[in-house]
């Protein structure tokens, strides 16, 4: 299996290059990417990476600026099980955005188990509040009801007030396997900043998570595929179904992004209805073929 | 003297104190540095009714032995100086109680009586202690009442700044402080609340008849430590030869202990308050070690009435022990993870509230039963999945249980213990009714091994949205597993659908052990 391994992870990277050389071209011209993949880093330093490639946060994050970084902290679990977002990996974002002169950097996640069990549980709370972020919990009376224009399943939904009033929102999903959508990633996040019977979604799931993504738009769409559940998602709670990737995918399209997280887990992003339904409402490209990512690796 | 009435007020205050905070300390991100048994663990009458009725020994109540020997030195001291209930009951007094004391004298064998009776009742092995237990009482208000209060006091209070308008960072960052470390995020009602409230309302306005209603007539606990107390060396000694006769010692006796010749105290009530001595203008009151025997009276119960309480309390013990089918409780009456066998669950659990108080920061699951288990299991906790769920990564109800009724166990040991079955009802479920997909039972299963699984029905769901094709579609009709379901009801609880949920736990498969060698706490 090693050489195997081997012989794959060679075989991208040559690939990568030689389809992504165009892309480097527009690097070198411009200093700045849409679109990075970063492996086999510690997940502070690929942070940091992804966004330097991107062209630094000051590119997204104005000084004075609020900024709501949205993990998934949603599981009474610790970072080794993946189905919460990589501590150290938020934590880096959060000190990035204040080093980029933000004004504060809000966190919060609807979560699906007992709310400060997710938080404290995942170590997120503690990264990211020892980094300076404010993590807040979600407050029922803080849900507004948004009408979403041009849906095509839901007309109207509850959405958390301060998700929508940030001037920047940055999307950090975990990769990991969930039992109806197949993947969980950025466009599926945004339901931690919705409210109301979120069960009740399930139907026509595909449009209403594109429907969802038609009002939350991120700027900035950062996988954390450190530690990727490959099974039994979203909600976990098996080490062996958790796999060691050490890699971070970052980008500004969100639909784009997802796609590529969909192909690092195994998958073909046609076959996805809800990244298809999200390519069509023109959230954004589900074209891997012309959209490579520059590439960086630390071994 | 006053000085040392002072004294006496700071330390009643500070052990007041000291039960709040054990009270406030039964929070989810569980570290205390008192543990919240503390004041259940020292009280001696819980501890001997408790281990009676089980036949057993519980390490803990050792610490119990502290407050039983404490009449040998203080006589009644621990009444009139920490026992929390004591405490607020001087404070309703102060607003309540009339101003001429009455001397009162004729109910106060009843609390003898009754302390007979929970003890006939608990060597008979039911102990029903817990109903008047001082501390157990207060612990089960604190508990299921004035916490739960405050929480929604506070999230209220909370909300309607923000229905105001006022969403300041310091307000945000005090209130998510305060929810991390000290209140949960939502106030739980818990069932039979205002029985407790009622009861405790009751305690205090006994007030209104005399001082120290209470601790005078009714409290079991205050007849065990004054029964001891007939012997105590340390006592009210009044000098006769500077003592004018004025009765102000006698009218303001909140106990009522002081006879009508102002020089005898029955030892069994005087609860060493001083306030005897700051009325005593001649200054003849003093409080000395003397002769155990002096002052000796006997016991205020006659013959009569201690074999008719002890014959009630074998007739309470006898017929709840032979009418109460343990084995009849509803089907879906679930029991916390590591409870004991049912018998010997119910002689141990003292009713304190303690696991619903903690479950209520975390999982939200677990209530106090009212009727509906039948007379014995009149306010145990069970598993109520229609408010919460049973956290899988939480084993804080049996980390907390004073007495063990809940077993300690380890996270590991209580993941697998299995509390009941989950059933679905495929008239209602979602994916069997509208052929529409849900999973959110699936979801939420937190078994390492899904307990949830799916039959796939490829083609037979409605517009998933989620393949290109409508012959893609799968139907995903949900199914349990009986070999990992361990019934801890998180899928009944997030089942979206309106009313009763589709799935449900039955108590089919509850594992109950009784390690009766192993009685750690």
């Amino acid at each position: 299996m090693r050489r195997r391994k081997f012989i794959k992870v060679s075989g991208a990277a040559a690939g990568g290059f030689v389809l992504g050389f165009p892309l480097l071209k527009t690097y070198a011209q411009t200093g700045q990417s849409d679109l990075v993949l970063i492996r086999n880093g510690s997940p502070a330093q690929m942070i940091r990476k992804s966004i330097e490639l991107l062209g630094g946060m000051s590119r997204f994050v104005n000084s004075g600026q609020t900024v709501v970084l949205k993990p998934n902290m949603s599981w009474d679990y610790g970072p080794e099980y993946a189905t919460n977002t990589n501590p150290e990996a938020a934590a880096e974002v959060v000190k990035l955005c204040l080093e980029a002169g933000a004004k504060k950097v809000l966190s919060f996640d609807n979560s699906c188990q007992e709310a400060r069990r997710c938080y404290i549980s995942s170590g997120l709370e503690k990264a990211m509040s020892d980094a300076g972020a404010s993590v807040r919990f979600i407050r029922d009376k803080l849900f507004e009801e948004v009408e979403i224009p041009g849906a095509s399943k839901l007309k109207k939904w509850e959405f958390y007030v301060e998700a929508l009033e940030a001037d920047v929102l940055i999307s950090m999903p975990v990769l990991k396997h969930h039992s109806l959508s197949k993947v969980s990633l950025g466009l599926k996040n945004m339901m931690g900043l919705i409210g109301g019977k979120r069960g009740m979604l399930h139907f026509s799931f595909g449009q209403k998570i594109a429907d969802i993504n038609r009002v939350l738009k991120p700027q900035l769409t950062i996988i954390d595929a450190v530690r990727i559940l490959k099974r039994n998602g979203p909600s976990g709670g098996n080490l062996n179904d958790v796999e060691q990737k050490n890699t971070i995918i970052a980008g500004i399209d969100p639909v784009l992004v997802d796609a590529w997280g969909v192909k690092l887990f195994g998958l073909e992003p046609d076959k996805l209805g809800w990244l298809t339904h999200a390519d069509r409402a023109g959230i954004g490209t589900m074209n891997t073929a012309e959209n490579i990512p520059l590439e960086y690796s630390y071994i | 003297m006053k000085k040392a009435i002072r004294i006496r007020q700071a330390v009643q205050l500070a052990a007041l104190c000291f039960f709040l905070i054990t009270v406030l300390q039964a929070n989810y991100p569980f570290n205390p540095w008192i543990p919240p048994e503390l004041f259940l663990w020292l009280d001696p009458l819980t501890a001997l009714t408790t281990m009676a009725a089980e036949r057993t020994w519980i390490p803990w109540f050792l610490l119990s032995v502290i407050v039983l020997v404490s009449p040998i030195i203080v006589g009644r001291g621990f009444c009139g100086w920490f026992c929390p209930l004591g405490t607020l009951i001087d404070i309703s007094d102060r607003i309540i109680a009339p101003r001429k004391s009455r001397s009162g004298r004729r109910f106060r064998h009843w609390k003898t009586i009754l302390l007979v009776l929970f003890i006939f009742s608990s060597i008979f092995s039911f102990q029903i202690v817990w109903l008047m237990d001082p501390l157990v009482l207060l612990w089960r208000t604190f508990g299921s009442v004035i916490f739960p209060l405050i929480t929604f006091l506070f999230n209220g209070s909370f909300d309607l700044m923000l229905d105001a308008g006022l969403r300041s960072d310091f307000l945000f960052d005090f209130y998510d402080t305060v929810a991390l470390k000290v209140l949960p995020l939502e106030s739980t009602w818990v069932n039979g609340a205002s029985i407790v409230a009622a009861m405790f309302v009751l305690v205090l306005g006994l007030s209104f008849f005399s001082k120290r209603f209470w601790c005078r007539n009714l409290c079991p606990l205050g007849a065990l430590l004054g029964l001891l107390s007939k012997f105590s060396p340390f006592q009210r000694i009044v000098n006769s030869d500077t003592c004018n006769d004025c009765g102000l010692c006698n009218r303001g006796c909140k106990m009522g202990a002081i006879e009508d010749d102002f020089v005898t105290t029955e030892k069994s009530e005087c609860i060493f308050c001083l306030n005897c001595s700051k009325v005593c203008k001649p200054g003849a009151t003093s409080y000395k070690y003397y002769s155990p025997t002096s002052m000796l009276s006997p016991v205020d119960l006659t013959r009569r009435s201690f074999f008719s309480s002890s014959a009630a309390g074998i007739v309470v013990a006898g017929s709840t022990n032979l009418l109460h089918d343990t084995e009849s409780r509803p089907d879906h009456f679930i029991r916390p993870p590591g409870a004991r066998k049912e018998e010997a669950f119910l002689d141990r659990c003292i009713r304190c509230n303690e696991c619903v108080r903690i479950c209520a920061t975390t999982g939200r699951c677990l209530q106090p039963v009212n009727f509906e288990a039948g007379f014995a299991a009149f306010w145990t906790p069970y598993a109520d999945f229609s408010v919460g769920y049973c956290e899988f990564n939480c084993n804080l109800c049996g980390e907390i249980c004073p007495t063990s009724a809940i077993e300690t166990l380890p996270l590991k040991w209580k993941q697998v213990r299995v509390m009941g079955l989950a059933i679905i009802d495929e008239k209602s479920c979602i994916p069997f009714e509208k052929s529409e997909n849900c999973i959110v039972c699936e979801e939420h299963c937190p078994t390492p091994n899904k307990a949830i699984v799916f039959e796939k029905r490829p083609g037979e769901a409605k517009d998933t949205g989620l393949q290109n094709g409508d012959e893609d579609n799968v139907l995903l009709l949900p199914k349990v597993n009986k070999r990992y379901c361990i019934g801890c009801g998180i899928c009944e609880t997030k089942c979206p659908v309106e009313g009763v949920s589709a799935i449900r736990i039955v108590r089919e498969g509850e594992v109950r052990k009784d390690y009766r060698r192993f009685n750690y706490v």
